[in-house]
């Protein structure tokens, strides 16, 4: 039988787990019933030691390494990490979603990137755990975990609001009557049938959200109470594993440019006209628009158009020293050489400019705002032409892309390419 | 009916007809609270970020002014005067009969028709509000040419615009439901909103039945041809008589996909979604006068029996009459 807390980390019967064996000490200690457990989880691949933990401490760090090579794709095995799906390795499990949420909680601010990674892996390791559990038991372990979390099992909807909020659900998906949410058995046959899923589709997105709120109340007390040195040890090495992944050099294909210090050479046409100032009119589409999301992309992510991976700016720059320091100072100057100067009348655009770069509207971007709005990227060049005709002075260059950021790409890697640059991959140059 | 009404009508309709207490209880009892803003010359509302301590100057600035419009903040805030120290917000929907996407009547501005097409998409908006999501303290006003839906209810007076565009998709229809599950052999099947009978599904069928019947052909549904749609108007009866899934095989299972992508997105049009989702949007005030076509905004007491062209009309209007 599987235990409620195997899914649910915040049960009661966890937080006694917790209680009775979160001996912080004891962390790094091997541990042999858990080597027991992993060698003896079905399917789980033993070829390689470095691949299995022997403590909670590095069982911490699997759990996010998981999350990270399943996202990753490319390499991911999953029989390296079977033993993520034993329902016997609970009660340690248990332990260390409470460890690494102190630890996230403890150093990283709830907005960052580690906080996001740590929140998302835990609802992807509870949608696949829901998933292998045997479907004779699926629907009582499921009742039992949805009266844990919400006290009842016809929650009314504004209960789930936070989940609204941060879209984790979407009401439309929701069988509602009379406010109250049915996720019962109660319902007439052909609608339980829809219930089934929507049960264990909110089952990961509410612990998400107490996992958010979690390192919401761990990152306030941190900040009264210095957290013990190991969970700042392993939030380090959190950080490292997650930076890796990040700015690790994946094989890339011709065309692409990775992040890097802006060349303003390659910029095309359209922007460098920008920058010089805009007059009234096209001034702020230009600037908050078509500037901000182009100097971001390019500074940050120029490989957008070809990965087509939703990131946050935040991944790339974590400390948002680059924006902050090289991106907006360019924004500003531009905003600066308009006529008239864009703030001076409408000063709310800087509000916009770091909506724009998805920290809502606030003065400055900051991390606890991040993901208030969406990082956009930058405008087409057929929109250009429609709304900024004004700027749009093609070159023999232009005729060939359909975005400034490809523009900015193409010219970067025809600038390399002329120098011999050893990076390019499948370049013809001699490596 | 529906003239534009001269600056003498506005002062006659002020100083004569117009009173504090036609104002709803839930603004006057915290004026003091909104921001609130003016109309003066017909090209919107310009003259922000009004304060009134209190219903006396309010009263006075009206009578004096007689503005070409007159509007009060959907929010509560601790600075009205600055839009600062939000404390809440109504939830609104703003039903307005010249933007609903499907209008038979196909007049230019408003008519009675397009004014009852508005008042059925009230009931039904506000069926789900009561019935779906249990929301009370709900008051309709008539807006001059539409209505809006000003929910009062307090579990949802701090909700933000996330939550509030949600409410919006789900009351109106926006989003074509999901419903898929798992069968004993663990396949994951799928089911038409038509077979679900209550809820979203329910809901979204409701609404999707009023566009396809109020459908008069002129209008554009993304992927959908003008061939289509003859025959989608020629078989709209087995609608009419709920029988969906003979519409459905008869119009093929692929065009049915994409019509009812098309109508989810016409059916998005039945409000305007921007006012639903701004915390800080102004509304006309109720009791004020709609000077574009002459009628007053209007709280509603009784959606079936209110009649604006009975119940909404200056005394100058009929008396020109």
């Amino acid at each position: 039988m599987i235990s409620t807390f195997f899914i649910n980390p915040f049960s009661q019967e966890a937080k006694k787990i917790v209680k009775a064996n979160g001996d912080l000490n004891k962390i790094i200690e091997e541990n042999e019933r858990l080597l027991n457990i992993i060698e003896y989880t079905t399917g789980q691949i033993l070829d390689d030691d470095s691949k299995i933990p022997g403590s909670l401490w590095e069982l911490s760090i699997k759990r996010i390494e998981w999350y990270l090579e399943k996202k990753n794709r490319q390499r991911y095995q999953p029989g390296y990490y079977r033993f993520l799906f034993n329902p016997k390795i609970a009660k340690f499990d248990v332990i260390t979603f409470h460890i690494l949420a102190q630890a996230i909680g403890a150093k990283f601010n709830p907005n960052s990137r580690e906080s996001r990674i740590f929140i998302e892996s835990e609802g992807e390791i509870v949608k696949e755990r829901i998933l292998r559990i045997e479907h004779q038991i699926r629907d009582d372990i499921i009742s039992k975990i949805l009266r844990e979390l919400l006290n009842c099992e016809k929650p009314h909807w504004i209960q789930l609001e936070k989940l609204l909020e941060n879209r984790r659900i979407k009401l439309t998906e929701l069988i509602l009557n009379d406010g109250k949410v049915i996720l019962d058995k109660s319902a007439p046959k052909r609608i339980q049938q829809i219930i089934n899923p929507i049960r264990e589709n909110i089952i990961p997105a509410l612990i998400m959200q107490e996992t958010q709120e979690y390192l919401h109340k761990v990152h306030e007390m941190a900040a009264k109470i210095e957290p013990h040195p190991i969970l700042v040890e392993l939030a380090d090495k959190i950080q490292e594993k997650i930076s890796q992944e990040f700015f690790i050099p994946k094989k890339t294909g011709p065309g692409t440019i990775k992040a890097s210090k802006l060349d303003f050479d390659a910029f095309p046409p359209c922007i460098k006209n920008t920058m010089k100032g805009v007059k009234a009119g096209n001034r702020n589409d230009a600037i908050v628009l078509l500037l901000t999301s182009f100097l971001s992309y390019a500074r940050l992510y120029p490989a957008v158009f070809k990965e087509r991976k939703p990131h946050k700016v935040s991944d790339f720059d974590p400390t948002l020293n680059i924006t902050l320091n090289e991106i907006l100072p360019i924004i500003y100057e531009a905003a600066d050489n308009c006529e008239p100067p864009l703030f001076q009348d409408d000063p709310q655009e800087k509000l916009n400019i770091t909506a724009k770069l998805g920290f809502g509207l606030h003065e400055t971007p900051k991390l606890e705002n991040e993901g208030e709005s969406k990082w956009y990227t930058p405008m087409s060049c057929e929109k250009i032409k429609i709304h900024l005709p004004i700027l749009c002075k093609p070159d023999n260059l232009c005729e060939k892309i359909q975005n400034p950021l490809t523009y900015y790409n193409r010219k970067r890697w025809q600038k390399k390419k002329e120098k011999g640059d050893k990076d390019i991959p499948g370049s013809n140059t001699k490596r | 009916m529906f003239q534009e009404a001269t600056p003498k009508d506005r002062k006659k309709y002020y100083t004569r007809e117009w009173r504090i207490e036609k104002i709803p209880d839930f603004i006057r009892e915290n004026i003091h609270l909104r921001e609130f803003g003016f109309d003066h010359t017909g090209q919107g509302p310009n003259d922000r970020y009004k304060f009134f301590p209190n219903e006396k100057l309010l009263t006075k600035f009206i009578r004096y002014r007689a503005p070409y419009a007159a509007y009060s903040s959907v929010a509560l805030y601790d600075r009205p005067w600055k839009r600062e120290g939000w404390i809440s917000s109504e939830l609104v929907f703003d039903v307005d009969a010249k933007d609903i996407p499907v209008r038979p009547c196909k007049c230019d501005n408003v008519c009675e028709k397009c004014l009852d097409q508005a008042k059925e998409i009230v009931a039904m908006i506000i069926d789900t509000l009561e019935d779906d999501l249990g929301l009370e303290e709900i008051h309709i006003i008539y807006s001059g040419r539409g209505y809006h839906i000003r929910v009062l209810d307090p579990i949802i007076l701090k909700s933000d615009s996330e939550v509030r565009s949600q409410i919006l998709k789900y009351v109106i229809g926006g989003d074509v439901p999901r419903l898929s599950y798992t069968d004993f052999d663990g396949n994951i099947r799928n089911l038409d909103h038509f077979m679900v009978p209550l809820g979203y599904p329910k809901v979204f069928t409701e609404r999707s039945r009023y566009i396809i019947l109020h459908l008069n052909g002129d209008e554009r549904i993304e992927d959908i041809t003008r061939q289509t749609m003859n025959k989608i108007l020629e078989y709209r009866n087995l609608i009419r008589a709920d029988r969906w899934g003979e519409f459905k095989g008869i119009i093929g299972p692929m065009v049915y996909k994409r019509l009812i992508k098309g109508v989810a997105k016409l059916n998005l049009q039945l409000v305007d979604a921007r006012v639903t989702v701004d915390l800080k949007r102004i509304l006309r005030l109720p009791s004020s006068l709609h000077s574009k076509v002459s009628m007053i905004c209007t709280h509603v007491d009784d959606l079936e029996s209110f009649d604006p062209l009975r119940d909404a009309v200056p005394d100058f209007v009929k008396e020109k009459s």
